[in-house]
């Protein structure tokens, strides 16, 4: 194309000064207002955790505290993205492929974490799983600790990061439609060769989205972790983002500010990198 | 490729699993010892606890390693009524202890400790800003209008309700100015104001200061060694001590049932014996909390001056019947910041 060939325009008649400068107005207000929402947080905590040098960010770091907390952070959202990438694809699938009694109330279920503040999942799950819960004369006879222990984190993390695979999927499963599916049934493939070779390539921008969202909200994941897990330093419980609230009631800025910069660069990474899937979804 | 990517994910989840992978100690060298404790001690425990750790390898050879947890007294008490198993748990107060006892987890008679078994005490206390630019010397100045006050939530925290029990008791004790003596009415009221200035109630006590320090509210009601805690950490801003106060006494108690588990409980009544010795008392008296020691006491009353009026739970007739009488569903709190979140 091009540079020299005039440009198609919807607007035939001339744009008023007016227009412009209230278009103009209109963007300069939504940068700002992004500006202070996201970006003003944002440079305080690269300015709160690097104010007395670099020095002190890696030593806060590479603490054994710190590295515990971060290694349990993410083999618990490891665990949880596994489950959903499984599980989440699974529902997906069955909500948009099939029809059948209660499915609308079990759709609306779904959305449940989305509403439903985590402080109050992790007290749901203590008292299912406490020692005065429903389920504990069956975790003792089996011996098994839930909470205040990582599965009863794991269970947390679940239940808030519930929705995002299955809400990711199901509109991309609905728009990849049923035909594709079975021309490949009619040739005889089987279910499962259906799924793997057909649905599964065809939906896989959708998948990659689910699980960084999914791992996203994870790693951020606090107020049912504490519940359940009771934050203990120096043992079993304590994750990335509970170490930032002890070290914020220890007064240790530069601690609390390093380990929330750290976190804010993987959910960072997460985004942009989820953003470039979309948009090779977008391209094919 | 399309393949290569579902590998390489599957790939990158395993390698987050075997992450957790973790080898236990040998339990003939080393033993784990959990502590529960409320959220404003933990300086103090900081120092203590390496204290303990090379005395109980000197006698045993044995390496302690412990398991922290700081929240809110009620919380605390609460998660380990529903099985945080803690070995031992330092409490604000007497009431979240006999929540313990009454779910049958401690079972001896913690109270034969030294001072009852409470292993500091404190008094409520206020931090102003510096300078104290609205001149905020005693009770009656919080219920002024206009004043920023922050309290945390006695749900939670055991800090939050003895500053609501100070400010109640010093205005029946006649220590509020235009309050009269024994006159419950004008008490309640009062109580009623200072809680209309209340702008942020956090869940615990620390939290409550750490907001003070961000820039929040004029006023903060909390523990004297909260803030001194504060001050020797370098906080800019004052400590103001009322005419009229609680004395604050800190329980401890080892947890029977979790001990008798764990088979931890030598080096938890250690461990409980060694917070009561003079070493770790002294300790204590220098994270500004006041020894029940009557001679370390004595030793750091320049830091630790007396009191005009120093009332204890007694007044009350203790936590088994404050609890109710206060914060229970027909509390004297509970009416009072109904009316005051219902009314405005």
């Amino acid at each position: 194309m091009s540079t020299l060939a005039p440009k198609p325009t919807l607007v035939t008649r001339p744009v008023s000064w007016r227009r412009v400068w209230s278009r103009r107005l209109l963007i300069g207000l939504v940068v700002i207002y992004i500006a202070i929402l996201i970006l003003a947080p944002l440079v305080s905590l690269v300015w709160g955790a690097f104010r007395t040098g670099v020095g002190p960010v890696i030593t806060a770091l590479n603490q054994p505290d710190v590295l515990a907390a971060f290694g349990r952070t993410l083999w618990i959202s490891g665990i949880v993205l596994i489950i959903h990438a499984l599980g989440g694809t699974v529902v997906a699938w069955v909500l948009v492929r099939h029809r059948f009694w209660g499915q609308k109330i079990l759709n609306g279920l779904i959305d449940m974490p989305f509403a439903v503040s985590p402080v109050v999942v992790g007290y749901m799950l203590l008292l299912l799983f406490g020692r005065n819960g429903l389920l504990s004369p069956v975790l003792t006879a089996l011996d098994i600790r839930v909470a205040f222990a990582w599965p009863g984190m794991v269970l947390a993390t679940l239940f808030v990061t519930l929705p995002f695979m299955i809400r990711e999927l199901g509109p991309v499963l609905e728009a990849f439609g049923v035909q594709q599916e079975q021309a490949a049934a009619t040739l005889g493939a089987s279910g499962w060769q259906t799924f793997w070779y057909v649905t599964l390539p065809a939906i896989r921008w959708g998948f990659f989205y689910g699980l960084t969202l999914t791992l996203a909200r994870a790693l951020g994941e606090f107020g049912a972790v504490l519940v359940i897990g009771g934050g203990i330093q120096g043992g079993r419980t304590e994750t990335a983002t509970l170490y930032i609230y002890r070290a914020l009631d220890e007064r240790d800025t530069v601690g609390a500010y390093s380990a929330a910069l750290l976190l804010g660069l993987i959910s960072l990474i997460l985004v942009i990198g989820s953003d470039l899937w979309r948009r090779r979804e977008k391209a094919e | 490729m399309r393949r290569r990517n579902l590998v390489l994910l599957l790939f990158i989840s395993l390698l987050g699993l075997a992450a957790c992978g973790g080898g236990n100690a040998n339990k003939e060298e080393s033993v784990t010892l959990i502590l529960a404790a409320y959220t404003t001690p933990r300086e103090a425990y900081r120092e203590i606890i390496p204290l303990f750790q090379a005395q109980w390898r000197e006698q045993t050879g044995q390496t302690v390693r412990f398991e922290e947890s700081y929240q809110g007294s009620g919380t605390q008490s609460r998660a380990i009524v529903e099985g945080f198993e803690a070995d031992v748990t330092a409490l604000s107060l007497e009431a979240d202890i006999i929540r313990i006892e009454e779910a049958g987890l401690i079972t001896h008679d913690w109270r034969s400790k030294p001072y009852n078994g409470m292993v500091s005490t404190s008094v409520v206390a206020f931090a102003v800003r510096a300078g104290n630019p609205k001149g905020i010397y005693d009770w009656a100045d919080l219920a002024r209008p206009g004043i920023e006050v922050l309290t945390p939530n006695p749900r939670t925290s055991g800090g939050a309700m003895w500053n609501i029990l100070a400010l109640y008791g010093a205005a029946q004790r006649g220590f509020v100015a235009g309050v009269p003596a024994n006159d419950d009415a004008a008490a309640q009221a009062f109580m009623q104001a200072v809680l209309k200035n209340v702008t942020v109630m956090d869940k615990a006590a620390r939290e409550s200061i750490i907001n003070f320090e961000q820039g929040v509210g004029d006023v903060a009601i909390t523990y004297e060694n909260e803030v001194l805690v504060a001050l020797q950490g370098g906080q800019n801003y004052e400590l103001i001590i009322p005419r009229s106060s609680i004395l604050i006494e800190n329980p401890l108690a080892v947890v029977d049932r979790y001990v008798d588990k764990h088979g931890t409980r030598d080096v938890a009544e250690a461990f409980v014996a060694f917070l009561f010795t003079r070493e770790a008392q002294e300790i204590f008296a220098r994270h500004g909390l006041r020894s029940p020691d009557p001679d370390v006491l004595a030793a750091t009353t320049a830091q630790y001056p007396p009191l005009e009026d120093l009332f204890t739970i007694a007044h009350f007739g203790g936590w088994a019947a404050a609890t109710p009488a206060y914060f229970g569903e027909q509390g004297i709190y509970t009416l009072t910041i109904s009316r005051v979140l219902g009314g405005g």
